[in-house]
């Protein structure tokens, strides 16, 4: 008896189990595996945020793949949305394109100067939400509006985004030419202790010169705050994109095909470095600052060094680079030693030169490599009054000390910027 | 013999290291900051001991725990103790499938997070429960390379970001907070009583004890590393980036141009990660089916498993309270289950060993 009730559960068992199976499978497969039609849909891979009247104004780069017989794979095309938070715009966005935008494959966040007057985390606070984008996304603030920035023509690359991020390499970074970070750098150093970070700021020349683009492509000089005209290129839709898209795709893109809204092709250069303390804009480094910056934190591969040396204009290009700041508290004083070491080459000097001189020109003189030094003390020095003047620690000054002098951490927390002593022991040698 | 000392080895190697790789590292991160490894040292150490006492008594006894106690306190007490057990084993895989549900629709679906997406893992976890030691056993053969491939993989990928100075000042937080981080996460740490369950199902030899206790150890060697790795990338932000494994990897300079080839590793560590996962799944039909002397597995899996799928369903959006009570009081439950209970057993009387 008790055999055959075994039996029947074991047996009821079984269709159960597969009656359950055939459900689920029924209503996983009504699913469609939950496969994204490649053509109904479209990528962020930058976004531009600006801020206007308390409110965010969000510009995505969208990418979207084509079929591939059409010719090109992607085309890129621009939407914009506003709204209290950079989650709102993207909804907005969201309701513009019919596709819900995931940043996963943002790698460009570019931030416009109006954000100056904002705090730096209130904007970008969406970024850092649990899995909403990757932290790997490159971050820069730009002149003018990033709507506008983004609507500009690049005369490098077909992509504007493609230009910004090539300005931001890595190996523009290891060439002491710009001070690239994306979003964990910033959070890190931006939630130290140090409570401050930089990020690149990006400008936009005409082609062939170093005038500023400035809002030429668009319709209103971004240099004097973006544009009045607040929309970006003109056919597109701008600040009011999408009027009327309801819903559809079409209505709501703007700008088509990348950089329609330049007139002429720009060129973009990231060798001014904005930054910020306490989440607030602090002031912009000029080339010079930056570059000092650069070759302290970063890894640099090969710096470019000019200067001048009896009227004789040298450019120095330094390798085998190590740099960095070290933070010591000796008998209660602190003491800041900024030290540099290079190997140097002349590869450049105004001077007539003949073959037989190159050669011997390989050695560099004793003499030029002493002012070499001191044109980059001369760069540390202008950086870190730079750092007091703005009460900036970008170098994390604060950190050390909480890091590797922690009982003195509470003694010097607010002033080390002004009552640390500074030390620099720079030595460029001859590469041969 | 089901299971060979080999096999609980590599299980004590790979699963303690692979069922705390999701979101143990961004709750010891929020818990104690830069000082994450103290906790997880303390929990290792104590669990480590409790594994080398259960261990040693598997070298006094060939009999399994059943046997012990129901030798000692009758039949009617040894199911009860199982019954105990079966309920442990399953709280314990309660937030271990909520995290691999969420990993899952996090890593592999994001574009689709639906629960259904999900629901398939219980057509696996319904079959596995069916299974006894034998399987337990060769899963883990299967396991333990897959498991070093991908950690190997992802652990070169993610250490050259790591920033060494993420964890100065050391021991700076309050003493409390790390015995707070030690307790709240404790309710993770069950692979003692894995161990109690295998006893009389392997056959002991000379420095066997040792080699399992070794073994954890490995298990816990690997964890501190990647708890290590996290930290070390992720410093003050490490508290809010879940999923940790899949995030340590990013920063690899390949990735620009290759894309996400780290996902590669991540699928491969998922099938580890599947088997740490059910094996609770499976000790806990193992209890029931002793419990209530019901031989068929086929029954019991599948209502074990219907139990969690109406779990997993019901709280579905209710992970963050569960979560809460699991830190809090489950730590209780814990140290009963998990090191209370093993020590308990050597006061069992037991037959000499052959």
């Amino acid at each position: 008896m008790i055999k055959r009730s075994d039996k029947l559960v074991k047996k009821l068992a079984i269709v159960v189990y597969w009656a359950i199976m055939i459900i689920l499978l029924g209503l996983f497969f009504s699913n469609d595996f939950g496969l994204v039609d490649i053509r109904k849909t479209s990528i962020i891979v930058a976004v531009g945020v600006d801020v206007e009247d308390g409110e965010v104004q969000v510009t995505a780069q969208l990418a979207v793949p084509q079929p591939s017989e059409n010719g090109e794979g992607i085309q890129y095309t621009q939407v914009q949305g506003s709204g209290f938070t950079v989650a709102d715009a993207l909804n907005e966005i969201n309701a513009k394109t019919g596709y819900y935008p995931k940043l996963l494959f943002c790698k460009l966040i570019l931030i416009g100067e109006d954000c100056q007057k904002e705090e730096l985390f209130k904007v970008l606070s969406c970024f850092y939400r649990r899995n909403y984008s990757e932290l790997t996304a490159l971050v820069a603030m730009c002149e003018g509006k990033a709507s506008d920035m983004l609507a500009k023509t690049a005369s490098l690359k077909s992509e504007t985004t493609e230009a910004i991020r090539q300005v931001l390499s890595d190996e523009l970074k290891k060439s002491a030419n710009v001070s690239s970070v994306n979003l964990k750098d910033i959070a890190e150093s931006g939630f130290s202790v140090s409570k401050a970070c930089y990020m690149p700021y990006i400008e936009a020349n005409k082609q062939g010169t170093s005038e500023s683009g400035g809002g030429d492509a668009i319709g209103g000089d971004s240099q004097s705050g973006g544009g009045s005209s607040g929309g970006s290129s003109g056919e597109s839709s701008g600040g009011g994109g999408g009027q009327g898209g309801s819903g559809g795709s079409g209505g709501g893109q703007s700008g088509g095909g990348s950089g329609s809204g330049g007139d002429e092709p720009l060129e973009f250069t990231a060798r001014r470095t904005a930054i910020f303390s306490d989440g607030k804009f602090k002031g912009i480094l000029d080339e010079t600052q930056s570059f000092a910056l650069d070759i302290l934190v970063n890894e640099i591969r090969l710096a470019v060094l000019p200067f001048n040396y009896e009227d004789t204009d040298y450019t120095l290009g330094l390798k085998n680079t190590d740099g960095g700041v070290k933070l010591k508290v000796k008998d209660g004083k602190p003491t800041l030693t900024v030290s540099f070491k290079a190997k140097a080459q002349v590869q450049g000097a105004k001077v007539d030169i003949t073959p037989k001189e190159v050669s011997q020109d390989d050695v560099v003189p004793t003499e030029v490599l002493k002012t070499a030094e001191k044109a980059v003390e001369e760069r540390f020095e202008n950086l870190l009054k730079t750092c007091r003047e703005t009460d900036c620690d970008i170098l994390e000054i604060k950190n050390l000390l909480h890091k590797y002098n922690y009982k003195y951490y509470d003694a010097f927390k607010d002033d080390i910027l002004t009552r640390m002593e500074v030390k620099y022991e720079i030595e460029i040698e001859s590469m041969n | 013999m089901k299971l060979c000392t080999r096999q609980i080895c590599f299980i004590l190697l790979a699963y303690t290291a692979v069922s705390r790789m999701i979101l143990y590292p961004t709750l010891l991160s929020a818990a104690c900051g830069r000082d994450l490894l103290f906790p997880a040292l303390i929990d290792f150490f104590v669990q480590g001991v409790i594994i080398w006492a259960v261990a040693f008594l598997c070298s006094k006894t060939d009999k399994t725990l059943f046997e012990l106690l129901e030798g000692a306190l009758g039949n009617i007490v040894a199911r009860i103790v199982y019954g105990l057990f079966a309920a442990f084993f399953f709280l314990t895989a309660i937030i271990p499938l909520f995290e691999q549900k969420l990993y899952v629709h996090a890593i592999f679906y994001d574009t689709i997070p639906s629960l259904l997406v999900f629901v398939p893992f219980f057509f696996f976890s319904v079959y596995a429960g069916t299974k006894g030691f034998k399987n337990i056993g060769r899963s883990a053969d299967i396991c333990l390379p897959v498991f070093i491939l991908a950690m190997l993989f992802i652990f070169v990928m993610a250490l050259v970001e790591v920033k060494w100075d993420n964890f100065l000042p050391i021991l700076k937080t309050p003493i409390k907070k790390v015995f707070g981080g030690s307790l709240s996460t404790l309710y993770r740490f069950s692979e003692p009583c894995w161990l109690l369950m295998f006893m009389g199902h392997f056959k002991y030899k000379k420095w066997d004890a040792a080699k399992i206790t070794l073994s954890y150890a490995g298990g816990a060697v690997i964890t501190l590393f990647m708890l290590f790795v996290f930290y070390g990338i992720y410093g003050e932000l490490a508290m809010s980036r879940q999923f940790a494994i899949s995030k340590i990897s990013l920063f690899f300079p390949a990735i620009e141009l290759l894309g996400r080839i780290d996902l590669i590793a991540l699928y491969i560590l998922e099938i580890a990660m599947l088997f740490a996962l059910v094996l609770n799944i499976q000790l806990t039909v193992h209890c029931v089916k002793k419990c209530t002397g019901y031989t068929d597995k086929n029954v019991i899996s599948f209502i074990v498993n219907a139990a969690l799928l109406i779990i997993l369903v019901v709280c579905d959006s209710k992970f963050h309270s569960i979560h809460t009570v699991y830190e809090k009081w489950m730590w209780i439950v814990f140290v009963i289950f998990a090191n209370v209970m093993p020590l308990l057993a050597w006061a069992l009387p037991r037959r000499k060993k052959r």
